[in-house]
C-alpha cells in the first residue's frame, strides 16, 4: 500500500513512521526546507538550540515521553529559582515567586469563571457540550466583560489566554477557550512549570524530535514540496506537489486548518477544515542570547509580565550548564499582529528597550533572534489554530471523518492536548491506525 | 465566622476530603492559581479581601480564620 503524508511535522512524521513500520510504502511530501512544522530549533552557539517554536512538555503528555524515550531524546526541567520581575502599572516591581502584583481576589473571581466554564465542556466532544450552543456564540472578551468588573483581572486575562493558548480574548469564543483549557489537563496543570504542562523542555531542542523520526524515514522525506491538490478517483488519490503527481491508496494531510483549505480537493471537502471565524494562534516568540544568565547574579529567574508589550512575558530558558544566557520574550494576542506589522529593526529596538527597563544592567545580547509564526505561510499561526464563534458546532463534527482516502492529522484534530505536541503526537497514531485497520 | 466553612472551601478548591483546620495548602499540593480562588471564596462568604501574602502567611484554615476575624474588625 503506498500512502503520501501531507506535512513533515510531529503529527505527520509520527503517522508516517507507523505506516512504515506497519509496511506501507510511505512519502511525506513537506513545503518547507525542514522538517519539524511548529518544532523549529535555532542554534544559538555552537551546540546550543532554542525551542523558536513548540517547547514544554510534561509527564501528562505520554504519547510524547514515549516517543522521546524511543527515540533516545532526554528533557531538562524548566525550573529557574529567583525572584520575579512584574511591569503590570506605574514601573517595575520585584517580587518573591512568580505571582502578579494584583488584587488576589479578582484573580480568583477570574480562576473561578475559567473553571466553571472549563468544567462544562466534554473534552471528547466540545461541540456536543450540553451548553455548546451558549458558549459557542460569545467571544471570550464578550463573554466576560459583564462578569469581570476588576481592572486587575481584565487586565490579566489577555496575559493569561495569551500565554495559555496565543489569544486573543476578542477573537477566540467562549467554547474554544474552555475546552482547550480542558484539553490540556485544566488550568491548573497547564499553568504550572514543576509539575504541570511547562516541567521540562527536551534536550537540544524540541525539533530534534522530527529530526530522529525523519532519520527513521531516510529517503522517504521530500523537502520543498508543497502540495495544492488532491484528486481522488475509484482506484486512488493523485496528490499533486511541486515536482509533480504522486499516485497513493491513501492519504494523511498533516498540517493546520487553515493550511489544509489551501489544498484543492477533487471530489471537494463536505466541509472546510477551518472556520469562518477561525484565526492563527498568534504568538510571536524572541530569543536573546546572553554571554550567560547574567540576570541569575541578581537572584532573578527571568521571569517576568509586562502589561504592555512587546515581551508579554520572558522565561530563561538557559541550557543546564548555564553556557550562554538564554532569555525567552513571548508576543501573543493582539500585540503579536502589532508587533509582527514592525520592520526588523523596529522590532529588534523594542524588544531590546523592554528587556533592559525589565532587566537592569543587562549587557548587549550575542544574538536576536524573533520567530513570526503569524505570517508564516507554512503555519498561519502557532500554537495552534484558534476557533472563533460557531466554528467549533461547525467543524467539530467532521473533525477526523477521513475524506475518502484522505486521512486528518495534526495536533488541531486531537481532542486530547489540542494545540501541544502531544495532540500532534496523538493525532498522527491515530491517523495511521485508520489507515492500516483500513481493508485494501 | 467558622474554621470548619474554611477547611470545606479547601476541600472544595483543593479537591481533597482529608483535610482539617491545620492543614497547610501548599503541603497538600496547592499552588498560587489555587490559593487565588481560595481568597475568592473567603471574600464572597466573608466580604473580606485578604492579600498573596496575608495568604503565604496563613496558609491553614485555622490561621485564616484568625485573619478574616481581624481582617472583618478593622474594617
Amino acid at each position: 500500500m503506498k500512502v503520501v503524508v501531507v506535512g513533515a511535522g510531529l503529527a505527520g512524521l509520527v503517522a508516517a513512521t507507523d505506516l512504515a513500520e506497519a509496511g506501507a510504502d510511505v512519502a511525506v511530501l513537506e513545503a518547507r526546507s525542514r522538517v519539524g512544522g511548529r518544532t523549529f530549533g535555532i542554534e544559538v552557539a555552537p551546540g546550543a538550540w532554542v525551542d523558536a517554536g513548540a517547547a514544554y512538555l510534561g509527564e501528562r503528555h505520554t504519547a510524547l515521553v514515549t516517543l522521546l524515550d524511543e527515540l533516545g531524546c532526554k528533557t531538562v526541567p524548566t525550573t529557574v529559582e529567583g525572584h520575579s520581575r512584574f511591569a503590570l502599572g506605574d514601573g517595575v516591581q520585584t517580587r518573591a515567586g512568580r505571582f502578579p502584583p494584583l488584587s488576589a481576589v479578582a484573580l480568583g473571581t477570574l480562576f473561578d469563571l475559567l473553571d466553571e466554564v472549563t468544567s462544562q465542556v466534554r473534552p471528547d466532544a466540545p461541540w456536543l457540550s450540553p451548553n455548546a450552543a451558549a458558549l459557542d456564540e460569545l467571544t471570550v472578551a464578550e463573554w466576560l466583560d459583564e462578569r469581570l468588573t476588576h481592572p486587575d483581572a481584565r487586565l490579566f486575562l489577555p496575559l493569561f489566554l495569551g500565554e495559555m493558548m496565543a489569544a486573543d480574548p476578542t477573537a477566540v469564543s467562549v467554547l474554544h477557550m474552555a475546552f482547550y483549557l480542558r484539553s490540556g489537563g485544566g488550568l491548573r496543570y497547564l499553568n504550572a512549570f514543576a509539575g504541570g504542562a511547562q516541567d521540562s523542555r527536551v534536550a537540544g531542542g524540541a525539533h530534534e524530535v522530527c529530526v530522529r523520526l525523519a532519520e527513521g524515514l531516510t529517503g522517504r522525506v521530500h523537502l520543498g514540496e508543497p502540495v495544492h491538490a488532491i484528486v481522488q478517483d475509484e482506484t486512488g488519490a493523485t496528490v499533486h506537489g511541486r515536482a509533480g503527481p504522486v499516485r497513493a491508496d491513501a492519504v494523511v494531510v498533516a498540517v493546520p486548518p487553515l493550511l489544509a483549505d489551501t489544498i484543492d480537493y477533487r471530489p471537494g471537502l463536505p466541509g472546510a477544515r477551518a472556520g469562518s471565524r477561525t484565526v492563527p494562534g498568534c504568538a510571536v516568540k524572541v530569543h536573546l542570547i546572553y554571554p550567560r544568565p547574567v540576570w541569575r547574579e541578581q537572584e532573578l529567574s527571568g521571569w517576568s509580565m509586562s502589561a504592555d508589550g512587546p515581551l508579554l512575558s520572558t522565561v530563561d530558558d538557559s541550557p543546564p550548564d548555564a553556557a550562554i544566557g538564554v532569555l525567552t520574550g513571548f508576543v501573543t494576542g493582539r500585540e503579536a499582529h502589532r508587533f509582527a506589522a514592525l520592520p526588523g529593526a523596529q522590532r529588534r529596538a523594542a524588544v531590546l528597550a523592554q528587556a533592559h527597563r525589565l532587566f537592569p544592567g543587562l549587557p548587549e545580547p550575542i544574538r536576536v533572534e524573533v520567530t513570526d509564526w503569524i505570517n508564516d505561510p507554512y503555519s498561519r499561526g502557532c500554537y495552534a489554530a484558534l476557533m472563533g464563534p460557531g466554528d467549533w458546532r461547525r467543524l467539530g463534527p467532521q473533525l477526523t471523518t477521513p475524506h475518502g482516502r484522505v486521512h486528518w492529522a495534526g495536533t488541531e484534530t486531537s481532542t486530547a492536548f489540542f494545540g501541544l505536541m502531544e495532540g500532534a503526537i496523538r493525532s498522527g497514531h491515530r491517523a495511521a491506525a485508520e489507515i492500516v485497520g483500513r481493508p485494501r | 465566622m467558622s474554621v470548619d466553612v474554611i477547611v470545606d472551601i479547601y476541600r472544595r478548591v483543593l479537591e481533597i476530603d482529608d483535610l482539617g483546620p491545620w492543614s497547610d495548602f501548599f503541603a497538600a499540593g496547592g499552588d498560587s492559581l489555587l490559593a487565588t480562588r481560595i481568597l475568592s471564596a473567603l471574600a464572597r462568604t466573608y466580604g473580606v479581601e485578604l492579600s498573596y501574602e496575608d495568604f503565604l502567611l496563613a496558609p491553614t484554615p485555622a490561621a485564616l480564620a484568625e485573619r478574616v476575624t481581624a481582617a472583618g474588625v478593622l474594617r
